[in-house]
């Protein structure tokens, strides 16, 4: 039995042996990825994670489409500068030509939001997890800190002020979801409050900001200063505090960093082939690695959209003796006008296109131009009408804008009195169109514009949509748009089948 | 890794432990014994015989052989072993050593009968893959066991096409007809919805991984299929076991929550080799597809089809597809033809599957070695598998203590499948769609027919575009050229050696049995999708895009087990085991996508090629799943009357976090032969047994994913102003916990008249806490859109009975009769409330509304009620309860409208007509009512098989399923009429003009709500299968000697004969699309089930 004893000692001992290694034995670690509790260690992981909220915009969600693809789909279908007809040999979606007629119902993926929530959860790891590192790693500065909290806060209110315009009431998450503990469901967080937590984190933002990284490619590409500066400016005019705006706009203004490019032939080239131009204030930047989406919205055949076809006669003007007497901002900068194709992204030239493989011009958020048209839309608005006119010219200017002489040239110059703010909202709004076409901004500025003083101004919003809607469609989207709340988008199905919290907009009820 | 190196290291230990005792128990002196072997007859001697002696275990001591005079010297060590004097042809001896030192043998010569196979006679029993062996009569579970015999007729190539339909409670569904495609198995339904539904497999006592990497990237083996299941050759396999209630399955714990499924190969028994050559060939042919239109009536109805909806006619000069115009060469040759597309791209199928096996053996040693080799060719072009496989198991004993057994595996396999353009649409489906006034190659300018595919980068019916191959979307390719020039192949090779040490501790009381497998699989995947087949410009990357996929997987898996077997005397028995396994299985993955090689020949992406664009580059992965478990477990028998069985299982999974990794899974059954009563006496002329079971288990469920309890940063594949930027790419999951299948079970065995009638019924209800839901979709604004979580409860419960009976018997004629019918439901008894509790949205076309609803089945939809086609302005104004039309304020009739105000679609004379339930004169969300449900409510097959003078045998089975609606989804897209897609013939007598009668609604194109989910296309799926006809014939003994082999016999198989089913679609053998609460019946097939023919051949040497 001495043969029995020893294996009986033997498997005692391998049973106590499992035990006490099975815990180590079973736990394994990804090596494909570095896990939160690795994280958060260096200054080097906190700009890499910064970074990695700037990669987020530009790479695809779930849905398909990046950040820029629906800030120009948000801004510009449903507006009245892309064509209406649904062309059979376009690559748009029915949710896409359903958005452009303004056949909205809450499955459309249009309406997802889900790529922004995304890019602001990013935000909210940086926000939550940043402060941490300067315990772990001494040479991690209060200021470097400071400053990449900045660029967080910026984007995250930079997409909320997107949401907030594009849905009216959202859901405000401003912890980040690390562990399944931190799922919620949220109600909507009214659009007042969201903006009034915007403007505090873009306060906290500018004190946090650097003026400059010292190169031009990040000054344009990552948040400074004057970004925050230009979205403070953008949410003050939303919520219709002109002074605030004004400053804001002056603080871009005065820094002398900005101006506008020349209006001369290599203005194209300047502004949107190359890009960070010195208009340039904040620019996402496709490159070589990262492709933008615009390729295949508006160059192949499968192109999902085409610009209005009389958009050079409706918006810039013809002078029907001289063809190279134009508005350079029309033909062949917003749009070829031979076959209607959105040009600004995809031109390389005035006649030639760029290739899939150099397809990387980079999505402009704000530029200087933006800032001197805020800025007179703020002045038209609290009683400094010349000081609008002004800039309105500037503009028109170095854009050699059209104007009428009666007879062969159809211009596009307004003349209102500088006390007549309906008349100078109309110009503003026009040149804004002019000068931003498909930029992804028109949208917003008719809203902005029509629903000011308690929808004082629908009518600008009602011709629009006259323009935007094929034909058949036009009387009821009109209808519709006299309740205010169609103005916004519904909240997607998915989100109100995971959260009971949400309501849906009554529209769309 | 190092666990399992240790564990081999400890088993390596374990065996130098046992050399060392038994050695040091000799006695060192050795004694001279001499003697001479002579034959009984001719009393020459035998040259070469061994004289080996033996201590009591058998065990060889030492041995020699006889020399040309048939002396003999041996030393041996001890006089109380014994000698053993044996030689090829005779008798062996053993004899007693004691004081005797000279052996003078005299060897009878044997009987042939000697080297015969040995007949075992017995009890069948039943292992349960741990190791005890319990007699299939003192059972205590549910689970029924399959001989390979039964099923050795049917070509099929894999083991789970030839058991479908065979076993009660199990359902398995072909998941394509496709040559390698695997099918789904399901046992008592799924317990699951997280996607893992395959039931565990036990392959000589060791689980057998089927599961492949989550980023396997082909459209024909999504993780719900057992492609892999084809390594096994169904010539090679003894028996299958298949344990369906928990009480069965929670010995193996973790995996085995979808039931197990057992699986013995064939081991070599005692005597001369025995050489067996079977030959399978069969052909197959797809049968005749949904009728289409040809191209002059696809012609007549698009024109028609735009018309209807814009009001003007088709513009033919820009849509020139339907100009028909002479002078423009191009569309006029090449847009004129009657193409029929599903011809095209079929073939008649064949398989060729040859195996040639050796098994035998002496009394120390023994062996099965096969090899086989199988060449198919699928009915769609194509598509192929050639496999070689070969297995060796080898048993040898070295005593009458310690026996080695290895198992070795090795198979190698080739499949062709179609280029994977979409998850659900391949090229089959392309051809149904598919334009048919388009030619399949191209014409030149004068008419003459080019042998170049006619690819054109774009046309009026779309264009193609890479979805990748988990996508849904639909793209616009010719599939003739897809099918011919397109490459999507997989080599796999697979290893599986598996070493087994039985140690009889002391002897028929305490065994230990120590196993270790290792499991490598490597394989290969290589696509390209040439640009003639696309079409598209040189400068996208769906041209020439070749695409590597290198997967290789290493498992290791050890179990040692000590069973108990005290004797207790006559009234009891008692079998313990105490089991502890390990489980390590790594993933290594690698992947290469680029585009634009130079040329279509260069389908390699080691060609120079482009990897610029997102959807292109390298990736590669690597994953590993650990998992440790202890078992205890025990069956009692008093008096034979009463058994218990009681066992605890004790998992530890490396898939879950530190809080909740281990589980603890009890289970307890019992059975209850009242035929051993005394006072059941009196039935015992007739009553063979009669037994009552009841059990209770619980096995616990890991989820599919690794790594789930780590939050962690993935880096992104582009720099963002050159630095490089990472992202939190997951929730980290604290709270995931085992799902646990809780499993009840109650049956009764009845086997009478001399096991003539042999009856099984069971009910029973698996109910699983805590179900894990993979993508449990969650409100975005927490940055993600799904999440893992355990979710709910859920049931299956339901019944099964089958009875196999032999109802004739004679000396000429036996005819044996089986019938199984099974019935399933799943019902969710609670769910988290972050479940969504609706799927399917009634305003879209072509959708139908599933719902949650607690405590109902699964599986029902709900939609419109369809009432045919409006067919005149009047019809289409909205009337109330009572029939009489309703007015507006202003004295004009009300239209029917489509979801007012949302959509506000007003119907027009000739659109489908729904029923407007709430007389409100809307169709909307209001006038959606319950359709059906998918679940069958019976499933089942039966058969007779008749035998004459056991050389002629005739076997007929039927399978059937009854109840259960089927939303036919084919019917759907080959009749809406909404696109340019090609339709089937039915659309013919659609609404043309006001006044028609007819149930098909006119045709407009991207426009209408004319097929809206509706009962229009629900059908009742119930059927009856003809599955297999086969009739085999058993050669004479006379006839077979004089050809000098030992058994011959044919047969022929018919499968797939006959269908009978009120289903009008292609097959009613539809399985639920899609996982989780939601899934529905709906059926995308457009092929049904090839009919197939073979001829086999099996010879015995």
């Amino acid at each position: 039995m001495r043969k029995f004893k020893i294996f009986k000692i033997f498997i005692l001992t391998l049973l106590a042996a499992s035990v006490c290694s099975c815990n180590k034995y079973l736990d394994l670690k990804p090596q494909d990825g570095i896990t939160q509790q690795d994280f958060w260690q260096t200054k080097e992981q906190v700009q890499s994670a910064v970074i990695g909220c700037y990669t987020g915009l530009l790479t695809a969600s779930s849905s398909g489409h990046t950040i820029p693809d629906f800030m120009f789909m948000w801004g510009e279908l449903r507006a009245d500068m892309i064509s209406a007809s649904s062309s059979s040999t376009l690559g748009s979606s029915n949710d896409e030509l359903n958005v452009i007629s303004d056949n909205i119902l809450s499955t459309n993926t249009v309406t997802d939001w889900a790529a922004f929530y995304r890019v602001i959860n990013y935000c909210n790891t940086v926000i939550d997890y940043a402060p941490n590192v300067l315990k772990t790693d001494k040479t991690f500065t209060q200021a470097q800190l400071n400053g990449y909290l900045s660029e967080a806060l910026t984007i995250r209110s930079l997409l909320y002020f997107y949401l907030v315009r594009s849905f009216g009431d959202v859901p405000l998450k401003l912890k980040s979801t690390t562990t399944d503990n931190d799922l919620v469901q949220l109600a909507t967080t009214p659009q007042k409050t969201v903006l009034n937590q915007i403007v505090t984190d873009l306060n906290t933002a500018e004190g946090y900001a650097v003026a400059s990284y010292g190169t031009n490619a990040y000054d344009k590409g990552r948040v400074t200063k004057y970004t925050v500066n230009a979205l403070q400016a953008d949410v003050y005019l939303w919520m219709d505090r002109y002074a605030d705006c004004i400053t804001a706009c002056d603080k871009v203004i005065n820094s002398g960093r900005f101006g506008l490019v020349a209006g001369d032939a290599g203005w194209f080239n300047t502004l949107y082939v190359n890009g960070n131009s010195s208009e340039s204030i904040f620019e996402l930047q496709f490159d070589t690695q990262l492709l933008n989406p615009f390729y295949n919205m508006f160059l192949t055949s499968t192109k999902r959209y085409l610009a209005e076809p009389n958009i050079i006669e409706d918006f810039y003007g013809l002078d029907s003796n001289d063809d190279n007497d134009k508005d350079i901002r029309g033909a062949d900068a917003a749009v070829h006008t031979a076959d209607l194709t959105i040009w600004k992204y995809v031109g390389l030239t005035a006649n030639t296109t760029r290739t899939v493989d150099i397809s990387y011009a980079h999505w402009i958020v704000y530029r200087y131009a933006d800032i001197l048209l805020m800025k007179a839309e703020a002045c038209a608005n609290s009683g400094r009408g010349q000081d609008a006119l002004d800039l309105i010219t500037t503009i028109r200017t170095r854009a050699n804008a059209l104007t009428s002489n009666g007879s062969t040239i159809q211009g596009t110059d307004q003349h209102p009195d500088p006390t007549d703010v309906n008349g100078l909202t109309d110009y503003i709004v026009a040149e804004r169109a002019r000068e931003f076409a498909f930029e992804g901004k028109r949208w917003y500025d008719v809203l902005r514009n029509a629903k000011r003083n308690n929808y004082a101004r629908i009518d600008i919003l009602i011709n629009t949509i006259a323009k935007s809607v094929p034909p058949d469609m036009q009387q009821s989207a009109i209808n519709k748009f006299m309740d205010h709340n169609s103005h916004y988008f519904p909240i997607f199905q998915h989100e109100l089948t995971t959260d009971p919290n949400l309501v849906q907009n009554p529209f769309y009820k | 890794m190092k666990r399992i190196y240790s564990n081999i290291f400890y088993l390596l230990f374990l065996f130098q432990l046992f050399y060392a005792v038994t050695a040091s128990a000799q006695t060192p002196e050795k004694i001279l014994i001499k003697g001479k072997v002579i034959d009984q007859k001719d009393k020459l001697p035998v040259i070469g015989a061994s004289v080996v002696e033996q201590d009591k275990d058998k065990r060889t001591v030492t041995g020699v052989a006889t020399d040309i005079d048939g002396n003999f010297a041996i030393k041996v060590t001890n006089t109380a072993n014994k000698l053993s004097i044996s030689y090829i042809g005779y008798k062996t001896k053993v004899l007693d050593i004691g004081d005797r030192r000279v052996f003078n043998i005299v060897l009878e010569p044997a009987q042939g009968k000697i080297l015969g196979e040995v007949q075992i006679t017995g009890n069948k029993t039943v292992n349960n893959g741990t190791g005890m062996n319990i007699d299939e009569r003192d059972r205590t579970t549910a689970a029924v066991t399959l001989n390979a015999k039964d099923v050795e007729e049917l070509q099929a190539a894999t083991i789970d096409q030839a058991i479908q339909g065979r076993l009660p409670g199990v359902d398995i569904v072909a998941n394509s007809g496709d040559p390698g495609a695997g099918m789904s198995i399901r046992i008592r339904g799924t317990s699951t919805i997280n996607g893992v539904t395959n039931p565990l497999i036990v392959v000589d006592g060791m689980p057998f991984e089927t599961t492949i990497p989550t980023d396997f990237n082909f459209a024909t083996a999504d993780d719900q299929q057992y492609a892999n299941l084809l390594s096994i050759a169904p010539s090679d396999i003894k028996d299958i076991t298949i344990l369906k209630d928990a009480a069965a399955t929670a010995v193996w714990g973790t995996r085995a929550a979808n039931g197990v499924l057992i699986i013995n190969t064939k081991r070599g028994t005692q005597g001369a080799p025995s050489i067996t050559y079977t030959f399978k060939g069969s052909f197959s042919k797809q049968p005749s597809a949904i009728p289409l239109l040809s191209g002059d009536q696809y012609s007549s109805l698009i024109p028609q089809e735009v018309m209807n909806v814009t009001g003007t006619p088709l513009n033919t000069f820009n849509i020139k597809e339907f100009e028909y115009d002479p002078n423009d060469s191009y569309y006029y040759y090449n847009y004129s033809r009657n193409t029929d597309w599903v011809k095209a791209l079929t073939q008649t199928g064949y398989v060729n599957d040859n195996n040639l096996s050796i098994s035998g053996g002496g009394e120390k040693a023994r062996y099965f070695a096969s090899v086989g080799y199988t060449d198919q060719k699928g009915t769609t072009l194509g598509t192929g598998l050639q496999r070689l496989n070969t297995r060796l198991n080898l048993d040898y004993l070295v005593s009458n203590k310690i026996r080695f057994t290895t198992y070795f595996a090795y198979t190698h396999s080739s499949t062709q499948a179609n280029f994977p353009t979409s998850k659900n649409y391949g090229v089959l489906a392309e051809a149904y769609i598919k334009m048919p006034n388009m030619s399949i190659y191209e014409y030149d300018e004068y008419g003459n027919l080019t042998p170049n595919y006619f690819s054109p980068a774009s046309n009026v019916q779309g264009l193609y575009k890479y979805y990748g191959a988990s996508s849904n979307g639909v793209s616009i390719y010719n599939p003739v050229a897809m099918a011919n020039a397109a490459l999507n192949n997989t080599v796999d090779d697979r290893v599986t050696p598996h070493f087994n040490l039985t140690y009889h501790i002391v002897p028929s009381v305490l065994t230990a049995t120590s196993d270790v497998q290792f499991d490598i699989d490597n394989s290969r995947n290589n696509q390209f999708l040439p640009q003639t087949a696309t079409g598209r410009p040189i400068t996208e990357t769906t041209v020439n895009r070749a695409y590597d996929y290198d997967y290789d997987v290493f498992n290791v898996q050890s179990k040692t087990n000590l069973i108990y077997t005290p004797q207790l005397g006559e009234k009891s028995t008692f079998q313990g085991l105490l089991s502890l396994q390990t489980y390590d299985n790594k993933i290594v993955s690698q992947s290469i996508q680029t585009a634009n090689t130079a040329s279509t020949i260069l389908q390699d992406p080691s060609a120079d090629s482009r990897i610029q664009n997102s959807d292109l580059g390298i990736a590669s992965g690597t994953t590993e799943t650990r998992a440790v478990a202890a078992l205890i477990s025990g069956q009692y028998s008093y008096l034979d009357r009463y058994i218990l069985n009681v066992g605890l299982r004790g998992d530890g999974n490396s898939r879950f976090g530190p809080q909740h990794r281990y589980g603890l899974f009890p289970s307890v059954s019992g059975r209850y032969r009242m035929s051993g009563e005394p006072f059941m006496k009196k039935f015992s002329n007739w009553m063979d047994d009669l037994s009552l079971r009841a059990s209770y288990g619980q096995s616990g469920n890991a989820p599919s994913k690794d790594y789930l309890y780590y939050n962690y940063y993935t880096n992104y594949t582009s720099n963002y102003l050159g630095m490089s930027g990472v992202y939190p790419s997951n929730i980290q999951l604290n709270n995931l916990r085992w799902e646990t299948v809780v499993g009840t079970n109650l049956g009764a065995n009845l086997i009478m008249f001399k096991n003539r009638i042999n009856i099984d019924v069971e009910v029973y209800r698996n109910r699983t806490h805590n179900l894990f839901s993979n993508n449990l979709a969650i409100s975005s604004f927490n940055g993600f859109n799904n999440v893992s979580m355990n979710v709910g409860t859920m049931d299956n419960q339901g019944y099964e009975f089958s009875i196999f009976a032999t109802p004739y018997k004679s000396s000429k004629w036996i005819v044996d009769f089986n019938f199984n019918i099974a019935h399933n439901e799943n019902i969710i008894r609670s769910i988290s409330p972050y479940y969504p509790n609706s799927s399917g949205n009634t305003t879209l076309n072509g959708s139908y509304l599933s719902l949650l609803q607690i405590g109902n089945p699964l599986g029902s939809f709900y939609g419109y009620k369809y009432q045919g086609v409006y067919k005149d302005a009047a019809a289409t104004i909205a009337r109330d309860k009572n029939g009489a039309p309703i007015y507006a304020p202003d004295g004009t009739p009300v239209q029917m409208r489509f979801n007012y105000p949302a959509t506000n679609y007003i119907f027009q004379p000739g659109d489908a007509k729904y029923a407007d339930v709430n007389h409100d004169g809307n169709i909307d969300y209001k006038d959606v009512v319950y359709l059906g449900n998918g679940n069958p409510k019976f499933t089942g097959g039966f058969g007779p098989t008749i035998t004459f003078k056991s050389n002629l045998k005739l076997t007929a089975f039927f399978n059937y399923r009854l109840g259960g609606q089927i939303i036919n989804g084919t019917k759907m897209i080959t009749t809406n009429m909404y696109s340019f897609n090609n339709q089937s013939t039915a659309v013919l007598r659609r609404w043309q003009k006001p006044g028609d009668l007819t149930d098909i609604p006119r045709a407009l194109y991207n426009y209408g709500y004319n097929w809206l989910g509706s009962d229009r296309y629900v059908e009742d799926g119930s059927f009856l299968r003809f599955r297999a006809l086969t009739f085999r014939y058993n050669f004479n003994q006379s006839f077979v000697n004089r050809l000098g082999i030992k058994n011959l016999s044919a047969y022929v198989t018919a499968e797939n004969l006959l269908t009978f089913t009120k289903y009008t679609g292609q097959d009613p053998e539809v399985g639920s699309s899609g996982t989780g609460i939601f899934s529905q019946v709906i059926d995308n097939s457009t092929t049904p089930p090839v009919k197939t023919y073979t001829l086999g051949l099996t010879a015995t040497l």
